[in-house]
């Protein structure tokens, strides 16, 4: 494992972040929102709870596209995911996105991630 | 400086407040008159994001343009201070390929808080649309029964809708004399508003429904007209006429002249089912029109013809000679439209310069005929404007579903459209001022970039 602060497009990015302590997720500079094949949010980084307005207790254990980011269920995101679980393949593709983070329309980049599993998913956020 | 707890109760009340609104179910936005976004909610986002042409939610009309053309006009026009400019406006969308449950009806709501700002409402209504639907024709039916009627031809039809006997009321209602038996009942509509399969299909939406009902122009022997009703029921002891006799009387006909009523069914369609420039069909009635002819095309395998009409170079008349005259282009292109085509055929404004017809029971080489026919025609007007004359030009694309719609090639309105727009390109690509058909070679999976909104 490379010891470089990893960065929004790093390679095998899903496994880095699975080894990550929340002090590591903390430090990065793109959100980051963990889930699992429940699509309930078990990680929640200090960037993403910043830009969201909402702190890491009222978002993980929730279920992401209906209680905490309901801008996602569509077929553009939401949809990805549970087509990735069902053929059982692994995603990770990178879209443009807009974010109402506080109410305000944000252009973001917005990298999907999942293994073949599905065990572990994730949306990253970055500004654009 | 406040002290600390207190501090501390506004952060948390405020951030309550903002999940509040990340939560709520309806999609909220603030936008200026022109529609740039100030303010807006996650389920805005989920609603307007795969329809935003630009993949960016700067502006609410710009989102909503592909679906909804005349948002900017409507808000424009609005004549006062503040107030509702529309409540509850159904917009129907394109289901993508991607899309398996994704939204087909949004419901928008409008309202005009002062001479800076507006507030909008975004709803998904596809599942209560749906529902509204069958009510809406158990209303018609009702309607139908409990209105008093004045006057009504009964007619009994056989099961291949012909008329079996003459009466008296057929006299009063329409004038025809005895000679009219053995005729289809289509005699009483005038020439392109019914094609023989629609005259099969009533009779069996009615065996299927337990009636069927349809409003506008009839046909009166001496070639008059007037607008009326015709309810079509199975009649409830046929069998005891017999089952094997083909001419035995299968259905009534209920004719009703229903002039008076015209004025206000008309105004109540128009402001649900008609674009509000041209005053054509809007989406809503185009899709809901292909549904139907689809539905009925399943049962009764028929061709079904589409055709695509988009204005050449329009963006150049817009920017020349400004919107105004552009709007003017349009309604003459509407006009055109609607002159050449029958009154079966479903001509609609499905967004910017894009206009559809869609031509119940038309194969290719017909489709083709009447595209050309408009397209010569448009290239002989001159639309009189503050700017001056212009002339304009349209191309087109034909598409045309044979036989059972579901079968592999042939997936819906959508597959539809999409041949419709790739011989559209073809068009577009020979020059303009042009009319293609779709081909084989235009395979779906072939290459062909899509068509942006300004290639004219």
């Amino acid at each position: 494992m490379t010891t470089a602060t990893p960065t929004f497009d790093t390679r095998g990015l899903a496994d880095l972040l699975d080894a990550s302590s929340q002090e590591q997720l903390d430090a990065l500079e793109f959100g980051v929102i963990g889930f699992d094949a429940e699509t309930i949010v078990q990680r929640y980084n200090a960037v993403e709870s910043q830009a969201a307005g909402l702190s890491p207790q009222r978002v993980l254990g929730e279920p992401l596209f209906t209680n905490v980011a309901p801008c996602l269920n569509n077929f553009m995101v939401a949809q990805r995911f549970e087509d990735a679980a069902d053929e059982g393949s692994e995603l990770d593709d990178t879209i443009d996105y807009v974010l109402t983070l506080r109410m305000r329309p944000i252009k973001v980049k917005l990298r999907l991630l999942a293994s073949a599993g599905g065990a572990h998913r994730y949306v990253l956020v970055q500004r654009r | 400086m406040l002290p600390d707890d207190s501090q501390e109760s506004l952060r948390a009340e405020h951030e309550a407040l903002i999940q509040f609104l990340y939560l709520a179910p309806v999609g909220l936005v603030q936008a200026d008159l022109d529609g740039e976004i100030a303010m807006i909610n996650p389920i805005s986002a989920q609603l307007l994001m795969p329809l935003s042409p630009d993949g960016c939610l700067t502006n609410l009309f710009g989102a909503l343009e592909g679906v909804a053309p005349d948002l900017r006009l409507q808000c424009a026009q609005y004549p006062r201070e503040q107030g509702m400019v529309f409540e509850g406006l159904h917009i129907h969308l394109r289901a993508g390929e991607q899309a398996r449950r994704a939204p087909q009806i949004l419901s928008l709501t409008l309202l005009k808080l002062d001479g800076a700002r507006i507030m909008a409402v975004i709803q998904d209504v596809t599942a209560e649309v749906r529902r509204e639907r069958q009510l809406r024709q158990s209303d018609a039916w009702l309607n139908a029964i409990l209105t008093r009627i004045s006057d009504y031809a009964l007619v009994s039809i056989d099961r291949a809708g012909r008329i079996v006997e003459w009466n008296e009321s057929i006299a009063r209602v329409t004038a025809f004399g005895e000679h009219v038996v053995g005729s289809p009942y289509s005699v009483f509509y005038p020439p392109g508003a019914m094609t023989p399969e629609h005259l099969l299909d009533r009779l069996r939406e009615s065996d299927r429904n337990g009636w069927s009902l349809d409003e506008g122009l009839r046909l009166r022997a001496d070639g008059s007209q007037f607008w009326g009703s015709a309810l079509i029921a199975p009649l409830p002891d046929r069998e005891a006429f017999g089952l094997d006799d083909p001419q035995a009387p299968a259905y009534a006909l209920i004719l009703r002249d229903i002039s008076d009523k015209r004025a206000a069914s008309e105004k109540r369609r128009q402001a649900a089912f008609c674009d509000h420039l041209t005053g054509l069909a809007n989406r809503r009635a185009f899709f809901e029109a292909a549904e139907l002819e689809l539905d009925r095309a399943a049962h009764t395998p028929r061709p079904l013809a589409l055709i695509l009409f988009d204005a050449d170079l329009f963006k150049n008349i817009n920017d020349r000679y400004g919107h105004p005259a552009g709007d003017r282009v349009l309604c003459d292109l509407a006009d055109t439209l609607r002159d050449t085509f029958r009154i079966v055929d479903t001509v609609a404004r499905l967004g910017g310069e894009e206009f559809a017809v869609l031509l119940p029971s038309t194969g290719e080489q017909e489709a083709l005929n009447g595209a050309e026919r408009l397209r010569a025609l448009v290239a002989t007007r001159l639309v009189a404007t503050d700017m001056g004359e212009i002339a304009y030009t349209v191309s087109a694309g034909v598409a045309v579903l044979e036989g059972a719609p579901g079968q592999p090639g042939q997936e819906g309105i959508d597959g539809l459209i999409k041949r419709a727009d790739q011989a559209l390109y073809l068009a577009k690509g020979r020059g303009r001022n042009c009319v293609a058909a779709w081909t084989s070679h235009l395979h779906d999976n072939e290459d062909i970039p899509k068509r942006s909104r300004n290639a004219g």
